[in-house]
């Protein structure tokens, strides 16, 4: 004998299936009809709600903030996965998504809202009212986006779009509001470098990653002008998002090393000699922390340089003409850092000295590989330290890696 | 393949799931919180949590969409714990049958609003079966996935559920 609450249950689907009525239920169950009926009858009185939908407006406001908490949450640093070894990154599946209805909801999300009001939000900026139109269109063009180089390209130009901004809040005197674009900066750089990993390796992926790494050592350039005039209040945001530059760049420099290793290498010297230059000009104008920042950011991309042999090599290329760059260019680097170190005052020099350790180390590396490869030619195993360099720090340059100088 | 990209990290993928399910998302927390303002905010918290924890979804066999559901649940019980003074509102249901007259519409219309205030007063889980049986439309396979529950439990769950809100219409409708 079946228990009630089962022959409501079968009762419940056979009626909503249309498989039976109330009245056949009943007289399939007379001993129980009377329980049964009026459970079945609240049950089925039960409809299901009207079709109420959410705004256009709202799917599109609530998708742009849900992408950008999960990218702030994400990060950057999070994405650093790929550095070392391309087995450990999370499987992208390329299949195509049926997006029909994806791109209706956006092309009615954007004409509620009207042309002219999207027109009109392309010079918006955190904080104004149309600037989540402005957010909402560009993830309407993600969705249209096909392909995870298209993907990157355009979270690409949305990076852009945020130093821009950054850039225009301070010059409209509202710093304020600078770390709305710096988040989304960080989540739109994050993504261009998921995305270019993502993509298929080969003509993309090299051209896309070296497009990346020019950008945003570009944007490491605009960032020193908004540090330059930026309030104390606001430097932690810049200081941010020079951290969030460099990694990106860092990332896009290691794809792009696994498929073209001498670009890679240029545009990183390139690069390195910019922050050298910046820490010229900041050592000219006493500015310490200036030079510590520009000095810092030096070393680290002098490390990021020393990895593109490491990668290249892991892909089969052949790793020769970086390393000659790079030996070639460490004495221009190594002038240049002595004459800064003898332009600032004690407290900056050790920040001075680090740079000039990791160019040391570079050379060194460079060095040995090319001695291996038969290939050194006219250049000198020793590193090239300048003239004027003190006798006690030389000696801690030219001391091997790992290795302390007792102090005198 | 979708939700196995949204689990495994892409953030994309969960975005297209988003534009997936936020309608329904949407119209259950609707009908159960009856105003707008509170739907959305309590839609975008739904989807931030299923992000924060969609590792936890990889072990449940249960539909998406119906775990989805589990969230909201969980988000509206919150909703209504820490806003003690708030009513179960009136949402602006519309019964939709043109067989029907004027006056037959607004008596079903307020059949209906009457029901959804008493199943909304049934305690967590029978709730829960009611709305995920009735208004979403699972199968009592997916809501005992779903609860972690057998079948047979869910069905005892429903029948408990079916009682009280027949006992409590019944008193309802003696005091009118």
């Amino acid at each position: 004998m079946k228990k009630l609450e089962e022959i409501l249950a079968q009762c419940i689907d056979d009626v909503m299936a249309g498989r039976s009525s109330i009245k056949d239920c009943l007289a399939k169950y007379p001993a129980i009809s009377k329980q049964l009926e009026p459970l079945l009858r609240i049950a089925l009185s039960i409809q299901k709600p009207p079709d109420v939908k959410p705004s256009p407006a709202f799917k599109v406001r609530a998708r742009v903030q849900l992408m950008e908490q999960i990218h702030a949450k994400q990060g950057i640093t999070k994405q650093r996965w790929f550095r070392y070894t391309r087995q450990t990154k999370p499987i992208l599946y390329k299949t195509r998504f049926n997006m029909v209805a994806t791109i209706i909801a956006i092309v009615l999300a954007i004409s509620a809202l009207g042309g002219g009001t999207v027109y009109a939000s392309r010079d918006s900026l955190p904080g104004d009212f149309l600037y989540p139109v402005k957010l909402g269109t560009e993830q309407s063009r993600l969705v249209l986006a096909t392909s995870d180089t298209a993907k990157a390209e355009l979270y690409l130009t949305f990076a852009n779009s945020r130093i821009e901004e950054t850039a225009a809040l301070v010059k409209k005197g509202k710093p304020e509001k600078i770390s709305i674009a710096i988040n989304r900066y960080d989540g739109a750089i994050a993504m261009v470098i998921q995305r270019i990993d993502a993509s298929s390796e080969g003509q993309d992926l090299a051209e896309m990653s070296e497009v990346v790494a020019l950008a945003t050592s570009k944007h490491l350039d605009v960032l020193d002008g908004v540090w330059d005039t930026v309030p104390k209040e606001a430097k932690d945001a810049i200081a941010q998002a020079r951290e969030v530059s460099i990694d990106g760049y860092g990332n896009a420099l290691l794809l792009l090393a696994g498929e073209n290793p001498e670009k890679a290498m240029e545009i990183n010297l390139a690069t390195m000699e910019g922050r050298l230059n910046r820490a010229k000009a900041k050592a000219d104008k006493n500015d310490s922390e200036g030079v510590e920042i520009a000095s810092d950011e030096f070393a680290r991309l002098s490390g990021s340089g020393e990895e593109i042999p490491d990668v290249a090599m892991g892909s089969g290329s052949d790793s020769y003409i970086a390393e000659l760059l790079v030996a070639k260019r460490t004495s221009h680097h190594l002038e240049a850092l002595a004459q800064v170190y003898g332009n600032v005052p004690e407290k900056t020099k050790e920040a001075v000295e680090q740079a000039m350790t990791s160019s040391v180390r570079g050379y060194e590396r460079a060095v040995e590989s090319l001695k291996k490869k038969g290939a050194l030619g006219d250049l000198s195993e020793e590193p090239p330290i300048p003239e004027g360099i003190p006798d006690k720090v030389k000696a801690r340059l030219l001391k091997p890696e790992g290795s302390t100088v007792e102090e005198p | 393949m979708l939700i196995q990209q949204a689990t495994s990290g892409d953030a994309d993928a969960f975005g297209k799931l988003y534009d997936m399910y936020v309608d329904r998302v949407y119209r259950h927390l609707y009908y159960r919180v009856g105003n707008n303002a509170d739907a959305e905010d309590l839609t975008q918290q739904v989807f931030l949590k299923a992000w924060q924890a969609i590792d936890r979804y990889k072990k449940t066999a249960s539909p998406f969409v119906a775990w989805l559901m589990t969230i909201s649940h969980n988000l509206v019980v919150d909703f209504y714990r820490t806003k003690k003074n708030k009513t179960y509102l009136e949402a602006n249901d519309t019964v939709d049958d043109s067989t029907l007259s004027p006056e037959q519409v607004t008596e079903a219309r307020f059949e209906q609003q009457q029901l959804r205030r008493v199943i909304l007063q049934l305690p967590g889980e029978q709730q829960q079966v009611v709305l995920l049986r009735f208004i979403e439309g699972f199968e009592f396979k997916e809501i005992a996935s779903l609860l972690g529950k057998s079948e047979g439990a869910i069905r005892v769950m429903l029948h408990r559920a079916l009682a009280r809100l027949r006992q409590i219409l019944e008193k309802e409708r003696e005091r009118h």
